[in-house]
């Protein structure tokens, strides 16, 4: 049975690419997408529900506020933590209803911990 | 002659003049008195003809001076006028009555009538009730509470201080008034920045309104012109203060004392109030404006920090995620080959965090006037090329036009960051084929550079704000366009610190091109001096 994948949403190319890269050694399925649009495209396209969604906040096109509000909208129950170097971070999260924040910049230890938590209900509360 | 003294006590009248009515009235007395009656009618007729003369200069000095004052004082000077004009018209009626008898009583009741006119006018003019100076202060008076709001919302205390004298001069029918600000450095009541001679500081001294009768031109008026020229002879004053503060202090200044009345004191205590009002607002006014910019200021601070803090957390995110990935590959498989596309990742990064770290220190310096260095002459021609050579591979698209010899007196490495900046932005925001040209050429005094490509092009509304720090405009897509925000405001900061000018002209989807101007040397100037000017 193959897991569930993680998508990864973030407008800069160069940390999309290393975040998926640091999921996919820790044996991680990853899909990325570059703005709240792609990241809708992707749940539409992917045969499984993500396991969480790693959410840039501000993006061109569709931003993270945009794509939460047509998550809600299409009734889809999502895990989303907030990834954002802005320094309102935690006020976003709460806004939108996400269930975790990283602040950039985080360590790698920390993205795995994060998305470990969803493995596991168990240790889920731990971060 | 206590008409014409009464004249005196308002205007000037020659001394020869004073003297030759003197005389004349002595020698009417001997005449009434030494002559037995009935006088001869030489004798009546010529004392007559002496008081017609008399009251008819009376009546025009009083006509004449009722132009040059205003006011209170101006309708005074009307009253006293038509008063001795009453008198002049009761002599001539006596004189009528006497060569007509026929039809004395219609001369004598005109003449009685006239000489009612007459003492009224005198009255009113010399002796006006409070209430009758009241209502003939009040227009003023009320000219002056309206314009309260207006005066204190004035940019300078200069302005508000002249509006502020004229409006008491002319409530007060007086020629000049003055006010005195209170200087806490010098310890001293100043007017146009000359102290207030210590004579008129009673007020201020005393903390109340007073009347102050001194011959001015006899006290050390110092550098206050306006009161040696004025030859003032009578003072009204009142401080200026609130409860918390002594503001100054109003001063009304008249050639004569008879102009005011004892019920001025509390007029000008009224004035003297409202001026500080006005000044209270004023500093009230100034106080908050002060606030509202400093934290503008503050704002502006706090922003441009957290967008910098904002900025340099992105590619740090990639250089410790992609590090730390790095480092786990290695240790779980010592013997793998590098990882080529991770090492670019990481160095890109690194990159991008230097440049941003450059340009918040040049931003830094900018701000501080210290982003320009040595400036020597360069021709602008010659050092794009150069630029263009050493740039060939990145620089395929751009085409140079230049016209020979524009010098100017430039920080080289700055300038060179300045065109650096532009080709780059004209190359990131078109596409290939589309060129890019730089042209240098003269334009009247300056030297002209200007960097124009067919690109997205910038739209009007953002036009005004891409030289400002952190700004980027809204067709400006970030993942295409990867880039800070802050290139154009240090560009344009070292072409103003080179005492030049920075502008674009755009259209959205038309292409730009920026414009950079500074002041050209000649070539003569620009070629060593060979000897020195004379």
């Amino acid at each position: 049975m193959s897991k569930r994948p993680i998508l990864v949403v973030d407008d800069d190319p160069t940390i999309l690419a290393t975040v998926a890269e640091a999921l996919d050694l820790e044996g991680f399925p990853v899909v990325t997408a570059t703005n709240g649009a792609e990241a809708l495209e992707v749940l539409e396209t992917e045969a499984k529900h993500p396991l969480v969604v790693l959410l840039d906040m501000r993006m061109p096109v569709l931003d993270g506020w945009g794509f939460m509000r047509v998550v809600r909208e299409r009734g889809l129950s999502l895990s989303v933590v907030v990834m954002t170097a802005a320094a309102d971070a935690r006020r976003w999260a709460t806004e939108i209803g996400a269930s975790g924040v990283l602040a950039k910049p985080f360590e790698l230890d920390e993205l795995i911990a994060a998305v470990q938590s969803y493995v596991s209900p168990k240790s889920r509360r731990e971060s | 002659m206590r008409r014409v003294r009464l004249v005196g006590d308002f205007t000037r009248v020659p001394a020869l003049l004073l003297r030759a009515v003197e005389i004349g009235l002595v020698l009417s007395f001997v005449a009434v008195i030494a002559i037995p009656p009935p006088l001869p009618t030489l004798v009546v007729v010529g004392v007559v003809a002496y008081l017609v003369a008399v009251m008819s200069y009376d009546s025009w000095a009083f006509i004449r001076e009722a132009r040059y004052t205003r006011g209170v004082t101006r309708r005074r000077m009307q009253a006293a006028a038509l008063a001795s004009l009453a008198v002049v018209l009761a002599l001539v009626c006596a004189g009528f009555a006497s060569v007509l008898p026929g039809l004395s009583w219609i001369w004598d009741e005109l003449s009685a009538v006239l000489g009612l006119a007459s003492a009224i006018g005198y009255f009113v003019a010399f002796a006006p009730p409070t209430w009758l100076r009241r209502a003939w202060q009040e227009p003023e008076v009320r000219a002056l509470l309206a314009q309260a709001v207006r005066l204190a919302g004035q940019a300078s205390v200069a302005d508000i201080i002249r509006d502020l004298e004229q409006a008491t001069a002319d409530a007060f029918g007086a020629p000049r008034a003055l006010i005195a600000l209170f200087d806490a450095d010098a310890r001293s009541l100043r007017v146009d920045g000359h102290e207030l001679p210590p004579a008129l500081a009673g007020a201020w001294r005393q903390q109340r309104a007073s009347l102050i009768q001194t011959d001015f031109s006899a006290i050390e008026t110092g550098q206050l012109q306006a009161l040696a020229d004025l030859d003032a002879r009578a003072a009204l004053s009142a401080p200026i203060s609130t409860n918390t503060r002594q503001i100054g202090e109003l001063i009304v200044l008249a050639p004569r004392s008879p102009l005011f009345a004892n019920s001025d004191l509390e007029l000008i205590e009224l004035f003297a109030n409202q001026a500080a009002v006005i000044f209270e607002s004023k500093a009230l006014i100034d106080q908050s404006a002060e606030v509202r910019a400093r934290e503008e200021a503050a704002r502006l601070k706090e922003d441009f920090l957290s967008s910098a803090a904002h900025d340099l957390k992105t590619p740090l995110t990639g250089i410790v995620t992609q590090a730390q990935v790095l480092q786990r590959r290695a240790q779980r498989d010592p013997s793998a080959p590098a990882d080529r596309v991770g090492l670019d990742r990481l160095l890109e990064q690194s990159h991008r965090l230097k440049d941003l770290v450059l340009k918040l220190l040049d931003v830094s310096r900018l701000e501080h006037g210290s982003l320009i260095g040595e400036r020597v002459h360069e021709d602008l021609g010659e050092l794009v090329q150069h630029l263009a050579a050493q740039e060939r591979a990145r620089w395929k698209r751009v085409n140079i036009v230049a016209e020979p010899s524009v010098t100017a007196l430039v920080d080289t490495p700055r300038f060179e960051q300045v065109i650096t900046n532009l080709v780059e932005n004209a190359l990131k925001y078109s596409s290939p084929p589309s060129p890019v040209r730089v042209e240098i050429r003269h334009e009247g005094d300056d030297a002209r550079v200007s960097v124009h490509d067919q690109g997205i092009g910038i739209p009007i509304e953002d036009q005004a704000f891409v030289f400002e720090r952190f700004h980027r405009a809204r067709n400006v897509d970030d993942r295409r366009f990867a880039g800070m925000g802050l290139g154009l405001y240090i560009a344009r900061g070292i072409v103003e610190q080179h005492g030049g000018r920075m502008w674009v002209e755009s259209s959205a989807g038309h292409g730009s091109t920026f414009h950079v101007s500074l002041p050209a040397c000649t070539a003569e100037v620009a070629a060593p001096e060979t000897a020195p000017d004379r």
